[in-house]
């Protein structure tokens, strides 16, 4: 009786959300794998051919593709880093020594950016590190720095990592400042007791006790960025000619301005496997590396 | 017993749930059960962002004289056609929606209703109704042209009538730190417009446009194309980088007399009202290969979506026939929404003096076709867009210009 009631209740919470999931994740899924082995343009009226293999064998051929994965990989390991080493940053400091209501003040105000959406923030960014930076270069010289970055290849990757960074970083925080709270306060005291200083504390310490939280945050942070798409639309639009283009930029593209919807369906199956292939590889090495409270 | 209620609850709580959007999705169908032969309510989707309130305006004319509802839904524009694709897929398709003659047209040919039944199809301008296998599937909203919009203080456009006298002209205000022209970063306004008339001076441009998609000929070795890659090299060396100006920009520095004149058409007329413009603007031809006629063209038709119900397809075509035969319907297409008339039996008195110039060409007959209806789809924004960035961000020369625009044709046309 005890045993079946439960299982009801389980039932009734998890109904709802397998009902979505199934309905707008596993069956679109299973469908895009069936049309990327066609050539069709995503009208049902218009006829679809099926071309077997034809759309995975021009994706080797296709160099904006691969440009756009190298991109894609350069854009993704700088924003890793960066992400991940201002959120402890600031997870350390709203954790430390400070005042409650600078404390609190500091971490709304970090967390913030990550409220505003990607479209709109693009946009912002997108005057600042334009028109904006254009003019203070042009006021105060400085035209080494002070430029257009969205015209410049290199400076415009950039512009997306510091963007993205400025979003992600106060909630990327917030999970690290949750794993730096669940230390025991007498372990820290343990090692003060032992003359250990604010370094090794750090690193030998508080680094190996949240190492679940580094898990977290890394594979957060991996896979958003893999799939990035609205600040890449709204900052930079993959220009300037493409060397900003992300794979999901691209992949839309494909679809959407080019009407191929089996090949973008082909590029995005390996868009997924991709992701799937280095989030599991980050997520396996960082367990390794967890420890256990006992 | 309590908390079988509870689950039992929680679960018609959830089916209403999916039930509640799933309604929603059907919203324009709901005509269908209210009888008659004309449905009460339509959708229209339209991508002139101009001609929005205009629009909405006459629906609510419309609904005064006819109770029938016409629900106007708009875009920001780039995003038009996208979105357009997948409410027909996901069969939530408007009544009414604008395609652009060309590509667009030939895409969604099988959603598109028979309009040669509508009592004013004979009377719209030779050559101007939008056909697919001799049915006529497109009433089209105006004629619009498009070259160099030009501040008549500043420029005489008798003086400009080919390369030399262009480049004269660029150099001139440059230095008067002034801009001569300009384009902004838009899609088709850094080239996809542009790039138009190296096409359209052509004797044979559909032919010539058949054999560059197959590879016979290339850009890099037709003269009218290296003409224009002199032209773009002129512009990138004596004017402000246009990826840098967006449309605004264009517009409002025109309008306040920073720049001369930018590559532009009629449309962008109301772009300028809220400047306090003090000097007379006209429309020249673009001066490559001595051109003197203006790229004159329908830009959006009006079809019907054949996926929708009988009754929901007439009400359509009644609105499009009121939009074009009654007299408050007319009042609106040439007074508010500032069309050049299509139609026998429209007139315009009050064309603004962008729209008046295209008129006064067409009327001589000094109008060149527009390339870019024939344009592969997707080719300006996704292909031809980068290489002009690249050309105005470094120091390409005009040939390896030619030489990435054929690569991006080629591209462009084989997938």
């Amino acid at each position: 009786m005890r045993r079946s009631l439960n299982s009801r209740w389980y039932f009734l919470f998890v109904f709802p959300l397998f009902f979505i999931f199934t309905t707008v994740v596993l069956v679109p899924f299973c469908l895009g794998i069936g049309y990327s082995f066609v050539t069709w343009d995503g009208l049902p009226l218009n006829p679809k051919t099926i071309t077997g293999i034809n759309n995975y064998i021009s994706l080797i051929n296709d160099e904006r593709f691969l440009s756009s994965a190298i991109h894609t990989l350069k854009f993704t390991l700088l924003t890793i880093i960066t992400i991940n080493i201002l959120a402890l940053i600031f997870a350390l400091f709203v954790t430390g020594n400070i005042n409650t209501r600078v404390r609190n003040a500091a971490r709304t105000m970090l967390f913030m950016p990550y409220l505003i959406g990607g479209l709109i923030l693009g946009y912002i960014w997108k005057f600042i590190l334009g028109d904006a930076f254009k003019s203070i270069g042009e006021t105060t010289g400085l035209t080494s720095v002070f430029f257009n970055w969205l015209l410049d290849p290199d400076f415009a990757v950039l512009a997306m990592v510091v963007v993205t960074t400025w979003q992600m970083a106060g909630y990327v925080m917030i999970i690290y400042i949750t794993g730096i709270q669940t230390i025991p306060e007498e372990v820290i005291e343990a090692a003060e007791v032992d003359g250990a200083g604010f370094w090794i504390k750090l690193f030998k310490i508080k680094f190996p006790l949240i190492m679940q939280s580094f898990t977290v945050c890394l594979f957060l942070t991996m896979s958003n960025c893999f799939k990035i798409f609205d600040v890449n639309l709204s900052l930079t639009g993959g220009g300037p000619y493409n060397s900003s283009e992300m794979f999901a930029l691209n992949i839309y593209n494909e679809i959407f301005s080019l009407n191929n919807y089996g090949y973008g369906q082909a590029k995005a199956l390996f868009f997924f496997i991709a992701v799937a292939c280095f989030t599991l590889a980050q997520v396996v090495f960082t367990k390794k590396r967890e420890v256990e409270m006992q | 017993m309590k908390l079988g209620k509870l689950f039992i609850t929680g679960l018609v709580a959830a089916q209403l749930l999916v039930g509640c959007s799933a309604a929603s999705d059907t919203g324009n169908a709901t005509s269908e059960s209210s009888g008659g032969d004309v449905a009460k309510k339509i959708v229209v989707f339209q991508s002139k962002v101009e001609i929005i309130d205009q629009l909405e305006a006459a629906a609510k004319s419309y609904q005064d004289e006819t109770a029938v509802e016409v629900e106007v839904h708009g875009t920001s524009g780039d995003d038009y056609f996208q979105r357009l694709k997948s409410e027909l897929a996901n069969n939530q398709g408007p009544t009414i929606f604008s395609l652009s003659p060309g590509a667009e047209i030939t895409q969604l040919s099988n959603y598109l209703a028979d309009l040669s039944d509508l009592s004013f199809a004979g009377d719209i301008a030779d050559g101007m109704a939008t056909e697919v296998d001799g049915k006529i599937v497109g009433v089209p909203y105006t004629v619009e042209g498009f070259g160099i919009v030009y501040n008549k203080n500043l420029i005489d456009p008798s003086a400009i009538t080919d390369y030399d006298s262009f480049v004269k002209m660029l150099k001139d205000f440059k230095d008067s730190n002034l801009y001569g022209f300009g384009l902004s970063q838009e899609s088709y306004f850094l080239i996809g417009h542009i790039l138009n008339h190296p096409f359209a001076v052509m004797s044979d441009m559909e032919g010539y446009m058949e054999k560059l998609a197959k590879g016979e000929v290339k850009m890099a070795e037709t003269p009218e194309f290296q003409e224009f890659a002199k032209f773009y090299e002129a512009i990138r060396d004596n004017s402000y980088n246009p990826l840098e100006v967006n449309y605004d920009k264009e517009c409002g520095d025109f309008a306040t007399g920073k720049t001369a004149s930018i590559h532009q058409g009629n449309w962008s007329y109301s772009m300028f009202a809220d400047y306090d413009v003090d000097f007379e603007m006209g429309l020249m031809p673009f001066p490559i290969s001595g051109n003197d006629k203006l790229a004159v063209s329908v830009p959006t038709v009006w079809s019907i979506n054949n996926q929708v119900s009988e009754s929901e397809i007439k009400a359509g075509k009644d609105f499009l026939t009121w939009l074009y035969t009654s007299e408050t319907g007319k009042r609106y297409v040439t007074e508010e929404f500032g069309f050049i008339p299509v139609v026998k039996g429209m007139e315009s008195t009050s064309l603004d003096p962008l729209s008046a110039e295209v008129s006064r060409y067409a009327a001589e007959g000094k109008t060149l076709p527009w390339a870019t209806n024939l344009y592969p789809a997707g080719v300006v924004d996704v292909h031809l867009v980068p290489v002009a960035q690249k050309f105005f961000t470094t120091d390409m020369t005009a040939e390896a210009f030619l030489l990435e625009l054929d690569e991006a044709w080629a591209v462009a046309t084989a997938s």
